[in-house]
C-alpha cells in the first residue's frame, strides 16, 4: 500500500463509506494503472442489489464530476460505468440513459497537466498508466484493452454512442452473458 | 443526480458562471460551462442561470459580455429542453447585451457581441416555430417522418434550417475577420467551437431528412432547388471546417469535422452513412 493508499483507507473509514463503495473509490483512484477485471466485476455484480446500486451509481456520479486535476478519477469512472453498463444489472443502463448528459458534457473535458499535455484528448495509454502497465498488466481487463487507448472525451463519445443505440446495447449486454456462462462451463463435464 | 443541498449547488453555480464569464481575454473554461450545463439537468430549469447573469457585472466589459454570449450558447445548445423556453423569455437580456458596446468598442469586440447576439436570436426564434427540434438538433427519425407525411411542412423545415445554416456561415467569416495580429485570438475562437458542433448537426440533420424525403417523394423535381441550396452549403461549410483545422487552439478543442470533398448523394439507395 503506498501513501496515496494510506491516506484513502483512511478517507474511507473517517466518512464512513460502505464496503462497495469503498471498491468503487479504490476502482476509480488517481493510482497510475487501471482497475482490475476482478474488482469492476464485484462492483458491477454489487449493483444487482438495489442498495448497493444506489451508492455504486452515487460515488460514479462523484467521481465523473472531479476537476481536471483528478481526471484519472474521471476517466476511470467512465471505464467502471462502461464495464457495469455491459455486466451490471440492467438499472445501471437506466440511470446511465436517464443521465446522459453527465457523460456526454465529458466529450469536451480538458486538462492541461504539468508536462503540457492535454490529458482530455490525446496520448496513449502507455502515457497515462505509464510503466506500471506492464508490470500490472494482469489487472487490466485484456477484452477492454483494445478501448484502453482512449482517453476522456474518446471514452465520453464511445458510451454515449452506445448508450443512444438501444439494438447494438441489447447485442453486446447479450454478448457478455453469453461468455460469462461459456466461461463458468469450462470443466463441467 | 445531485447530492448537493439546493442552496449549496446555487452558490457552486453562481461561482462557475462568474469563472466562466470572467475578464481575462480567454476562452470559457469548459469545466465551468460544464457545471451551468449539468446543472439544468439536474433542475431542469435555468432560470437561476439567467438571474446570475442579470446581477453579475458581465455587461461593463466587452470581453465578459462576448463569454457571457459563448456561456449562454453553449448551455442553450447542450442544457436541459427547458434552457430554450426559458432563454426566448430573455430575449431582452440579449438585445441588451447588443446595445451595451458601442461602435467597435474599446476592445474591438463590438461587431462581434452584436453579429453574436443576432445570431442566438434567430436560433432561439427557429426553436419557438420548431419546438419538436433540440438545441443540438440531433436526428430523430420521428421527426423526418412526421415531416414526410406532410412533404410541404418537411419542405419548410428544411427551408428554415438552411436559413439558419446560412446566418451560422455569416458569422463565422464575422469571427474570422475579426482576428487580430499579435494575439493568440483564444477568447474569438472559443465562439467557434459551438458553431462547428452546432452547424455539423444541422448539416446532418438536413443530409437526413432530405435522403428521407427523396426516398417518400416521387417528386424529385421539386426537390431540386432544395439540392442545390444543399450542395452550396455543403462547399460552404467544407471551407469553413478548412479554416478551423488550421486553427492549432481549436483543434485542441474539438475534432472539426471531415467532411468529403463533395456533396454527399441524396438519392442513391447506397449512400454511405455520415461518420
Amino acid at each position: 500500500m503506498s501513501g496515496k493508499g494510506v491516506v484513502r483507507s483512511i478517507k474511507n473509514y473517517a466518512k464512513g463509506f460502505s464496503d462497495v463503495q469503498i471498491k468503487v473509490r479504490e476502482a476509480t483512484s488517481n493510482d497510475a494503472w487501471g482497475p482490475s477485471g476482478t474488482l469492476m466485476n464485484e462492483i458491477a455484480q454489487a449493483t444487482y442489489n438495489q442498495q448497493d446500486f444506489v451508492e455504486v451509481m452515487d460515488m460514479v456520479d462523484r467521481r465523473l464530476n472531479d476537476k481536471g486535476k483528478n481526471w484519472r478519477h474521471v476517466f476511470k469512472a467512465l471505464l467502471l460505468l462502461d464495464y457495469c453498463i455491459h455486466v451490471g444489472s440492467e438499472n445501471v443502463v437506466l440511470y446511465a440513459k436517464e443521465n446522459l448528459y453527465v457523460v456526454k458534457t465529458l466529450k469536451e473535458f480538458q486538462h492541461i497537466d504539468d508536462s503540457g499535455k492535454d490529458v482530455g484528448s490525446n496520448g496513449k495509454i502507455c502515457a497515462l498508466f505509464g510503466s506500471t502497465l506492464m508490470k500490472k498488466a494482469t489487472c487490466i481487463i485484456v477484452t477492454q484493452l483494445s478501448s484502453l487507448i482512449h482517453t476522456v472525451r474518446q471514452k465520453a463519445k464511445d458510451i454515449t454512442s452506445l448508450l443512444m443505440d438501444d439494438a447494438r446495447l441489447k447485442e453486446e449486454r447479450h454478448k457478455r452473458t453469453q461468455m460469462r456462462d461459456r466461461m463458468s462451463a469450462v470443466g463441467d463435464y | 443526480m445531485s447530492y448537493l443541498s439546493a442552496e449549496k449547488a446555487e452558490s457552486e453555480l453562481a461561482q462557475s458562471i462568474k469563472k466562466a464569464t470572467s475578464i481575462e481575454e480567454t476562452a470559457p473554461k469548459q469545466k465551468h460551462v460544464r457545471k451551468c450545463i449539468v446543472y439544468t439537468w439536474d433542475h431542469r430549469t435555468s432560470a437561476i442561470i439567467w438571474n446570475i447573469l442579470k446581477v453579475q457585472p458581465v455587461l461593463s466589459d466587452e470581453v465578459q459580455t462576448f463569454k457571457s454570449l459563448i456561456t449562454v450558447h453553449k448551455i442553450i445548445k447542450d442544457g436541459h429542453p427547458n434552457v430554450i423556453k426559458d432563454a426566448l423569455r430573455e430575449t431582452g437580456w440579449l438585445e441588451t447585451c447588443a446595445r451595451s458596446v458601442s461602435g467597435e468598442g474599446v476592445r474591438g469586440y463590438g461587431t462581434l457581441i452584436r453579429q453574436y447576439v443576432d445570431l442566438l436570436l434567430h436560433k432561439l426564434q427557429y426553436h419557438r416555430g420548431h419546438p419538436e427540434f433540440n438545441g443540438t438538433f440531433d436526428y430523430e427519425e420521428y421527426i423526418s417522418l412526421k415531416n414526410i407525411d406532410d412533404p410541404n411542412e418537411g419542405f419548410e423545415t428544411i427551408n428554415d434550417l438552411m436559413v439558419l445554416q446560412d446566418r451560422i456561415d455569416r458569422f463565422q467569416k464575422v469571427v474570422f475577420a475579426s482576428f487580430r495580429m499579435h494575439s493568440n485570438n483564444e477568447c474569438r475562437i472559443a465562439s467557434l467551437v459551438p458553431l462547428v458542433e452546432e452547424s455539423y448537426g444541422i448539416y446532418k440533420f438536413i443530409t437526413s431528412m432530405l435522403r428521407a424525403m427523396h426516398k417518400r417523394t416521387d417528386a424529385a423535381d421539386a426537390l431540386q432547388p432544395l439540392r442545390q441550396k444543399f450542395n452550396t452549403q455543403h462547399y460552404n461549410l467544407l471551407k469553413f471546417y478548412y479554416e478551423c483545422s488550421n486553427l492549432r487552439y481549436l483543434t485542441s478543442l474539438i475534432k472539426v469535422p471531415n467532411l468529403s470533398p463533395d456533396p454527399p448523394s441524396l438519392i442513391d439507395a447506397a449512400t454511405p452513412t455520415l461518420p
